[in-house]
């Protein structure tokens, strides 16, 4: 009776989770310098490609993408997330990555349900 | 048989959330500069007491707070949230607060869970 989904099927792994939000920042945003007038879409664009790659994956989870673009000019900033859930089940990834001009944060969430 | 209330759907109450946020900020940054050897204790403090506070409710959800503080030097900064979940039930919250010195924007997300 072979009625069980392979442990692949439903964890979140990490790396998987991590080279497709790398992809989602290189293509909206990689050898972009920071425009104020378009980093609107940017982020939009960022979280929309993740989440759809995402979904793609078709495993039992619910997802929260959240990315940050910040300008470099020498500001400090802080970033610091909680979660409560089921630590068997459920897990993040965070992703930071940076050019000349700008620092991008993507994180993401995922719960099974 | 009666067991809970199945017509009774549990949903994220936004305002409630919005106003325990609300006080965990200025109960931690209320009033201060922003001081790069502490930031990193105010963020922890931030999210800790809010999903304390969140959690003392007693509600069947699953929460993921996230905050983000930020030294006012003319840098711009942009966020976006994006969630694949059940719009029936789950919400997210996302509190803006700033002061001369810096910003903190401060988002929940509540996921429901299945009983």
């Amino acid at each position: 009776m072979d009625d069980y989904q392979t442990e692949e099927e439903t964890a979140f792994i990490v790396e998987e989770v991590s080279k497709i939000i790398k992809e989602s920042v290189e293509a909206a945003i990689g050898g972009n310098a920071y425009q104020h007038s378009r980093v609107n879409q940017w982020s939009t664009s960022v979280v929309e490609q993740c989440l759809s790659q995402l979904s793609k994956l078709g495993k039992p989870f619910k997802y929260i993408v959240t990315c940050i673009i910040m300008q470099k000019n020498g500001a400090g900033l802080q970033t610091a997330s909680t979660c409560f859930w089921d630590n068997s089940t459920d897990g993040s990834c965070a992703v930071r990555w940076e050019n000349k001009s700008m620092y991008c944060i993507v994180s993401v969430f995922g719960l099974a349900i | 048989m009666e067991e809970y209330n199945s017509g009774d759907e549990v949903i994220f109450n936004s305002d409630e959330a919005n106003t325990i946020v609300k006080e965990c900020i200025e109960g931690v940054i209320g009033g201060t500069d922003y001081d790069q050897s502490k930031v990193n204790q105010w963020t922890a403090n931030i999210v800790e007491h809010s999903l304390t506070h969140l959690v003392k409710q007693g509600r069947p959800f699953k929460y993921i707070v996230n905050c983000a503080i930020m030294q006012k030097t003319g840098a711009g900064l942009h966020t976006a949230n994006s969630c694949y979940w059940d719009t029936a039930t789950d919400g997210s919250c996302t509190v803006r607060w700033e002061n001369r010195t810096m910003y903190c924007v401060v988002s929940v997300f509540a996921v429901a869970v299945a009983l």
